[in-house]
């Protein structure tokens, strides 16, 4: 997949917006701790590479200088949210994570009231790794339509004053569509060998919060516990069909697979035909239900027709 | 085990299969090889590995005494894949048996002494062997006091032997039950009531326990407030296991693996485990 | 005076050795670079970091199957799997074979894994020191370095175009014929230095933090993924489970690790380890505490790939200067 490479990222021309924003963002969580109003404030703090960033969860007003949100933050931390049900969260969240926390919040797995959501407006994440950051903005980030998040207690960061024009939503997903049946089956034998099964995807996705996964059923054995191909790609394949309809499309499941596996394919060309089936996009909303949770009689799906 | 591979279990045939509670099974096996059966000699306290084949492995303690011409029994209670596949199966079935595996209970160390045992549901299956190997050597062993304790009657382990254990010379049998029902007279109380009741002095006694987690965690409360001393408390866990054999790394608490370390330990062993079991 | 042997005749050499055993070595992948299987000299890298799994993974497999159960007429026959081909494992840094030795204590301890002895006993490691560290790497703190011998049977060291030859055991000199050495006086370089982590005293001072709120302050962030035990070239931890196709009953075992949420879940439900922090205090723990108190050593070769991989950032090394302060030891 070729990547574009950016050389000015929409939205944060200069540094002083970016210090301004951070700003804002400590002083919201130190307000928010202060006066008690929230447990714990998840946001990002520097990891020890001194360049990229990794999921800070700041309980103490004093250790707030620790946060940043800059374009190495890319984890998705709305997952974190399903451990903290009895206490009361802030997040920081960007417009991808906020898809994210509507499905959880549609889905009844967090309570609205619970959540402190702190918004930010998003130049855009560059790909990132332990001691990799580059200039180039990560695939979805290139695709992205949505700078400021759908939903939020408090923003940070101000709309950009003029974007960049997103890339092509599907070009990749359609270049594989339209290999032959035979060839596209080779693509994903070579990208399921390499599948050691650390669930990795899994563990970052916020959609993934089932608590017992089917992988790890014993009765009936729906995928066996073998690392080979045929039971990986059950796997991989499973889990983009239980995501059909869900997905947010923050892509942490390609980010972090240690074997560079192209899950985001997968879950993106499953997404691509919901939103051609259902006109539906998931997480633009915490009201609309996604569509393989709701039946409607006079629903039809151009099967037989 | 085949000596090529410890993974490999022995071969051996189901010969009895005996209800012993609405969800507890006494299973008696035959290993197919005889100089396998012929050596194959365990302690009470030990376990062993038993294959549903096609199913999968669990773990289970050795609930006879060891004779070489002796069935190799073991208690299975039913409750997930494996414990259920064994269930089911009836004399003749082929399993595979991997062990004896762990440690044992230092019965010989305990000669002179007298004996409390304190077991709770499916706790008794290692503490059966302890029974019958005071009973074989009665004059070894000093006073010998069980508690049996169980949900409900119904779920009492080994009635069909109470009689023998009680009418046993210097034995004494207390059984009680967390619920009972209208036929049942006896008592109702949770083990650790009954310790206190009972009130044994732990002068010369060892005391040898095992049951639910819960069960144990109060039980050495209840023995600690009578006297006794943590290396005259003996116990026996069970964690998650697959290989039995020390090498999967999965069955530890803190730096003791119930495998090899255990499952046999005191309580002054436990009194130093840094994790909670 | 040192031996030396060219770049060509090592191709050569592993060229001819590709023909009659299994050579595993560092290739290019539609991933990342990987220890796999060559059938031809020119997909061998020589040029490299490190792989993105250990060469562990061809001693202990991620799936493997341990023995085939076939029912045939009421008599059930089970079949030992066995390991029949000789290999060599080329390219292997010293840190892996380092991580290799850690796992033969656990694995060949009484009663021996017999598969796992046999993959180790039919497989010549010729090692490659490295001429760089990367910023992961602190192989020096965790009793190995960039160019030791100890753990191979043979150890190349890259000198302009030519490999410094180090025959470490008999089985190496029995592999690498003498006619294609040269003596030479060139000098071995100074192998690079990674940074160092103070790890001296540490089974001590975890002794003390176990109930730290530091470990479930950590989990916090952790996503209890198995990436970290996969990539590692110590952790040997794993699963068996049995597998049912066409009457015959094949029993594998496939890697896991402590982390997984089910790990030390019992049928029945009752989890001792529920917790996050408990579950990722188990990982540091065994490596830091338990294993050295049963094996002496810390299991750890130094590799750095737990640190590069782990998409929350745990570092191990920050856990162990972190944990030294808590137990009080001021340390570099």
């Amino acid at each position: 997949m070729e990547l574009i490479a950016v050389e000015k990222p929409a939205s944060y021309p200069d540094k002083e917006r970016g210090e301004r924003l951070n700003q804002q963002l400590r002083d919201k969580a130190k307000e928010l701790l202060e006066r008690g109003a929230v447990e714990c404030v998840i946001g990002y703090e520097r990891a020890t590479d001194g360049s990229s960033a990794r999921p800070f969860f700041v309980y103490q007003p004093e250790e707030v200088d620790r946060l940043i949100f800059d374009q190495t933050c890319t984890h998705n931390l709305v997952k974190y949210l399903l451990n903290k049900k009895d206490k009361t969260t802030a997040v920081v969240v960007k417009p991808c994570d906020s898809r994210a926390l509507n499905l959880l919040l549609n889905e009844k797995q967090i309570q609205r009231d619970k959540v402190f959501i702190v918004g930010v407006v998003c130049p855009g994440i560059v790909e990132t790794g332990w001691n990799q950051v580059s200039q180039t903005l990560q695939g979805r980030c290139q695709r992205c339509r949505q700078h400021t998040p759908l939903v939020y207690d408090f923003l940070v960061g101000e709309p950009p004053a003029e974007e960049a024009p997103p890339a092509e939503a599907y070009a990749d997903v359609a270049e594989i569509e339209a290999k032959p049946l035979a060839e596209r089956q080779t693509f994903w034998d070579e990208q399921s060998k390499r599948c050691i099964r650390c669930y990795a995807c899994r563990q970052v996705c916020p959609g993934c919060y089932c608590s017992e996964c089917f992988v790890e059923q014993l009765q009936p054995p729906w995928v066996g516990i073998k690392i080979a191909p045929p039971e990986n790609n059950m796997w991989q394949t499973i889990r983009a069909f239980h995501l059909a309809g869900r997905c947010s499309g923050c892509n942490e499941c390609e980010r972090v697979c240690p074997m560079d596996i192209p899950l985001s394919l997968l879950n993106r060309k499953l997404e691509k035909e919901v939103w051609e089936l259902f006109e539906f996009q998931a997480g633009l909303s915490a009201e609309t239900v996604p569509p393989f949770a709701t039946f409607k009689k006079e629903e039809t799906l151009g099967i037989g027709e | 085990m085949s000596p090529e591979n410890p993974f490999v279990p022995y071969l051996a045939t189901v010969k009895n299969v005996v209800t012993l509670t609405p969800d507890i099974k006494l299973l008696g096996l035959e290993l197919d090889d005889p100089t396998v059966r012929d050596n194959f000699s365990y302690k009470a306290g030990q376990f062993a590995v038993l294959s549903a084949f096609g199913v999968g492995e669990a773990p289970f303690c050795l609930a006879s005494v060891s004779h070489p011409k002796g069935e190799l029994e073991f208690a299975v209670r039913r409750i997930g894949t494996v414990t259920s596949s064994l269930q089911e199966l009836e004399p003749e079935a082929a399993v595979g048996v991997r062990g004896p595996f762990g440690n044992c209970f230092p019965l010989d160390d305990n000669k002179g002494q007298n004996i409390f045992i304190i077991g709770g549901g499916i706790g008794m299956a290692p503490l059966r062997p302890v029974i019958n190997t005071i009973l074989r050597n009665r004059d070894d062993y000093g006073h010998l006091l069980i508690i049996n304790g169980a949900r409900t009657p119904q779920d009492l382990v080994f009635q069909a032997e109470f009689d023998i254990w009680a009418s046993s010379p210097r034995t004494q049998l207390e059984l009680t039950v967390d619920r009972g029902h209208d036929g049942w007279k006896g008592r109702v109380a949770l083990v650790p009531a009954v310790i206190a009741e009972l009130n044994p002095s732990p002068e010369n006694t060892v005391a040898i326990t095992c049951g639910p987690p819960i069960m144990i965690r109060f039980t050495l409360q209840e023995l600690r407030k009578l006297g006794f001393q943590d290396n005259q408390i003996i116990t026996t866990l069970e964690m998650k296991m697959k290989c039995g054999l020390g090498k999967c790394a999965r069955c530890n608490v803190g730096d003791m693996y119930v495998c090899k370390d255990g499952p046999v330990f005191t309580c002054e062993q436990i009194s130093k485990f840094i994790e909670q079991f | 005076m040192t031996q030396t042997i060219s770049r060509r005749n090592l191709l050569s050499w592993l060229g001819r050795l590709l023909e009659e055993r299994l050579l595993i070595a560092p290739t290019h992948t539609t991933g990342p670079i990987l220890f796999q299987p060559v059938s031809k000299i020119e997909d061998i890298v020589l040029d490299f970091d490190n792989t993105a799994l250990s060469a562990k993974e061809w001693f202990f497999p991620a799936t493997e199957t341990l023995f085939w159960a076939e029912t045939t007429d009421g008599r059930t026959e089970l079949v030992p799997a066995t390991v029949e081909r000789e290999a060599v494992v080329f390219g292997i840094r010293p840190c892996d074979a380092k991580g290799l030795a850690l796992v033969d204590k656990a694995f060949l301890a009484e009663p021996a894994d017999t598969l796992y002895q046999q993959h180790r006993d039919k497989a010549v490691l010729v090692g490659l020191s490295c001429r760089k560290a990367s910023p992961q790497c602190f192989c020096t703190s965790m009793g190995t370095a960039p160019n030791d011998p100890t753990h191979v049977d043979i150890l190349l060291t890259e000198v302009e175009e030519d490999y410094i030859v180090q025959i470490v055991t008999e089985k190496g000199k029995a592999l690498l014929p003498d006619n294609l050495l040269l003596e030479s006086k060139v000098v071995p370089p100074p192998p690079p230095s990674p940074p160092v982590v103070s790890a001296e005293g540490i089974e001590e001072v975890m002794r003390q933090a176990f109930d730290s709120p530091y470990w479930s302050r950590l989990a916090d962030r952790c996503v209890h993924c198995n990436l970290c035990a996969y990539v590692c070239p110590t952790c040997y931890c794993f699963d068996i489970r049995d597998y049912e196709s066409k009457g015959k009953i094949e029993r594998v075992r496939s890697w896991e690790s402590c982390q997984s949420p089910g790990f030390t879940r019992q049928a029945g439900g009752y989890n001792p380890r529920a917790s996050k922090g408990a579950r990722l205090r188990q990982r540091f723990y065994h490596k830091l505490l338990y294993f050295p108190e049963d094996f002496g050593a810390i299991a750890c070769a130094g590799c750095g790939r737990c640190v590069q991989v782990c998409p929350v950032n745990i570092d191990i090394r920050e856990v162990i200067a972190d944990i030294q302060t808590i137990g009080g030891r001021n340390v570099p």
